[in-house]
């Protein structure tokens, strides 16, 4: 980390919800609306986004825990953004809490919940889970 | 004597050392793997490695032996 990853950093992340972001099509459920899992894929990217320009090259962030309240159904077409921001820096372990809200407003809030990544070298850390497998 | 013991659940990944290694302090003895990440266990004194514990594949346990330095 030749950069400083420091609490307060943070992103966002907006989509639409498409069919393909829905728990019918993710396998999730068979409701047509955002998936959990979707939005967990949002959260993570958001806290992924928030410290990568951090980052010294070969370095990235890789997901190790989470905790997710969906607290609300978005129908297809809902506006969704996300933003994580870091609460806590632990060594290598990043802690991010994150919100979901429809995007224009300030209090509609789909969800919410924290995310842990750790940072590492991304390739090692690939070589490392190919000799696993191997 | 010096003992030196997992800190954490983990997997060992790679045993660096070997018994009879002339070791000093802070050289890399194994390397555990825990939530994703490499996690070196280095010598905490200088002397003869004279037991190690574990071999790669072993899940360690918090407070588990992994090698005795004299």
């Amino acid at each position: 980390m030749t950069r400083a990853v420091t609490v307060g950093l943070r992103a966002t992340v907006r989509a639409a919800v498409t069919e393909a972001d829905t728990a019918t099509a993710m396998g999730s459920g068979d409701v047509p609306v955002l998936a959990t899992p979707r939005l967990l894929a949002l959260a993570e990217a958001a806290a992924y986004a928030a410290v990568a320009p951090q980052l010294a090259d070969g370095l990235t962030t890789v997901g190790t825990s989470v905790s997710l309240e969906h607290r609300r159904a978005s129908p297809l077409g809902t506006e969704v953004v996300v933003e994580a921001e870091l609460t806590e820096v632990d060594g290598s372990r990043l802690v991010f809490g994150f919100i979901a809200r429809v995007d224009g407003t300030d209090d509609v809030v789909l969800g919410a919940g924290t995310v842990e990544r750790v940072v590492l070298d991304r390739a090692r850390f690939i070589a490392r889970a190919r000799a696993r497998d191997s | 004597m010096t003992e030196v013991r997992a800190e954490m659940v983990a997997n060992v990944w790679q045993v660096v050392a070997s018994e009879g290694d002339a070791v000093a302090d802070g050289d890399t003895l194994v390397i555990l793997e825990s939530m994703k990440m490499e996690i070196p266990v280095l010598a905490e004194a200088p002397g003869t490695l004279t037991k190690l514990a574990v071999a790669e594949g072993d899940v360690v346990q918090e407070g588990d032996l992994i090698a005795v330095i004299e």
